[in-house]
């Protein structure tokens, strides 16, 4: 029973990073219908930009968070600029959208890869140590990350759902053509949703390598974030949140249970089990094309 | 000599494979990164099936290809039942490379984990190499010319409309996406008897992109398109070797660009034919007389 605890305590800190990833694909999804491939690099870049900051420049661990959230979304939106945006505008099937967010990602975490190398980092901050519920063990930094994760949710609950840009973002989610006749600007919708997706995938990428460690193909991760999104239901930001939370912790039991090396191979299976039986994900309404 | 011959066998290896994802990416639209774990997958049981069985090398290739096609149904049969969009099948195909990659890495007992199966001989040779690309490229467009390749095309470009004609679109993409496993796992068997040794770390999510890119760059709807970019990728790297780091973040620049301003590829829409063949075949062999009286006949 302990250790059944001590790994949903464990599976909901991983949980809380995939449902960051998790809800930043689901939005770029919403608006424009296509899977942001290169938001993994964005990740990776994140966590190398906090991770240069600690330990080239000495900052402390907050400032550094600040400068690679702005860094992150620096990156995300020019890429935006240079990679999506004409495509976009000349209404280019999605096909030719995943293959230049593709190409960004490749280009982005080789470029990573050639600049700082292929090693394995540890994260420089300091071990904040753990503290005891009963049996169970909590890492202080688990805690941290799951705080700090559900935190960024909520504001961006509350942007989205309170405030007139965030219900520009759901007019356009509906529909982004009656959306700009409405005098909803679409580069300013584009420019907050990847201006998101850099904030959401820098602060996953600075916990995720605090939890494992700083390396260029790092955002591979984000394939479970996308399982988990798939398993929620698509496009639907809360359903994300549900399918990562429940990823996190069937995989980190998972792990306990039986190996760590199976723990992949088992999302994987989820992922097929799930759509065999549920095609449109647990919580998703049919994804069938609209007309 | 020798290296030429590595050229010319590596290149035609990527070519069957690069045809395996022109038929499911770029005529049907569906975009698929995770090929590799098909290779691995065909490239494996031809293995298994020449060295322990004793299966001859080209029936062992054969079935080594109906074995990845049959794998492949695990994830297209959820995948498309599920009428998943394109963007999903894609992380299902990455998901299942992984997955073949990680039980291939943990599994000692008869794949040999991650040191790799070996005790092949190395039977991949120029010559059968030249004459599986061929054979691959004349099944590939009689595939993609008939009517279940139209099919195809008409999913790429719409699959509503296509569904509305009574195009079976279950049917199709399982037939598309199982003729373009067997293609990747006819070039992982031919690999594994060139190096003569197989390991899971060469069925990474790197060589996926690679044979993505020769699809990219060769052009959407067209055979000769990727076969001529996955021979000069292949041979281009081998020849510049000092360029190789660089060689990804070209590759993902060049999908940029060419997504940007030639999003058809170079090639793309351009189709291999052979009626130039014909015409000069006629031309020079077939009496006048008998010429002219087939042209009235056509008419």
């Amino acid at each position: 029973m302990d250790l059944f605890l001590q790994q949903v305590v464990s599976g909901i800190s991983i949980g809380a990073i995939y449902s960051l990833l998790a809800v930043g694909y689901a939005l770029v999804y919403s608006v424009y219908n296509f899977t942001n491939w290169a938001f993994d690099a964005f990740m990776a870049f994140g966590a190398f930009m906090a991770f240069y900051a600690i330990s080239s420049f000495f900052l402390p661990f907050w400032v550094a968070a600040i400068i690679s959230i702005l860094l992150a979304i620096g990156m995300a939106v020019s890429t935006e600029k240079l990679a999506y945006r004409s495509l976009r505008l000349r209404k280019a099937p999605r096909l030719f959208m995943m293959i230049s967010a593709m190409g960004a990602n490749l280009a982005i975490v080789n470029l990573l890869n050639l600049f700082f190398g292929g090693q394995f980092r540890r994260f420089p901050v300091e071990n904040i140590g753990t503290f005891s519920m009963g049996q169970v063990s909590v890492g202080r930094m688990d805690v941290l990350a799951g705080i700090i994760s559900f935190g960024v949710l909520g504001l961006l609950w509350v942007f989205l759902y309170r405030t007139k840009p965030g219900l520009g973002i759901r007019a356009s989610s509906i529909d982004i053509l009656t959306a700009s006749l409405m005098g909803i600007n679409n580069d300013a919708v584009a420019f907050i949703i990847f201006a998101v997706t850099g904030v959401l995938s820098s602060v996953a990428g600075i916990f995720y390598g605090i939890k494992y460690a700083v390396y260029p193909t790092m955002g591979i991760v984000t394939i479970k974030a996308m399982i988990a999104s798939i398993v929620g239901g698509l496009g639907s930001l809360p359903a994300a949140v549900v399918g990562s939370m429940l990823l996190g912790i069937l995989e980190t039991l998972v792990a306990g249970y039986i190996s760590s090396t199976y723990r992949d191979l088992f999302s994987f299976l989820f992922l097929v089990i799930i759509l065999l039986f549920f095609p449109n994900g647990l919580m998703g309404k049919s994804s069938d094309e609209k007309l | 000599m020798g290296y030429l011959n590595a050229i010319i066998i590596l290149g035609g290896i990527n070519i069957i494979a690069a045809l395996g994802v022109a038929i499911i990416t770029g005529y049907t639209g569906l975009f698929t990164i995770g090929h590799a774990g098909f290779m691995a997958l065909g490239g494996y049981a031809c293995a298994i099936l020449v060295t322990t069985f004793h299966v001859p090398f080209a029936i062992a290739l054969i079935i080594g290809g109906l074995f990845a096609g049959l794998c492949s149904f695990i994830i297209g049969v959820p995948a498309f039942r599920s009428q998943l969009r394109g963007d999903y099948f894609a992380i299902a195909t990455l998901g299942l490379s992984e997955a073949i990659r990680l039980i291939l890495n943990t599994t000692y007992k008869v794949v040999g984990g991650a040191f790799g199966f070996m005790g092949m001989s190395n039977l991949t040779t120029v010559p059968v190499v030249v004459i599986a690309v061929i054979l691959a490229l004349f099944f590939a467009h009689m595939f993609v010319t008939s009517q279940y390749g139209k099919n195809c095309i008409a999913i790429s470009q719409d699959e509503v409309a296509a569904q509305m004609m009574g195009v079976n679109l279950l049917r199709t993409k399982l037939i598309a996406l199982f003729i373009s496993a067997f293609y990747a796992g006819v070039a992982g068997g031919l690999m594994g008897f060139y190096m003569a040794y197989l390991s899971p770390s060469f069925f990474t999510i790197t060589r996926s992109s690679d044979l993505l890119a020769a699809v990219v760059f060769g052009g959407i709807q067209s055979l000769i398109g990727p076969t001529i970019t996955a021979f000069v990728l292949v041979a281009v790297p081998e020849l510049l070797r000092v360029f190789s780091e660089w060689r990804l973040i070209v590759y993902g620049l060049l999908f940029v660009i060419i997504m940007l301003f030639r999003p058809q590829g170079l090639l793309g829409y351009v189709e291999m034919n052979f009626a130039f063949a014909r015409r000069w075949w006629n031309a020079v062999f077939t009496p006048h007389q008998a010429k002219q009286g087939t042209i009235k006949g056509d008419q």
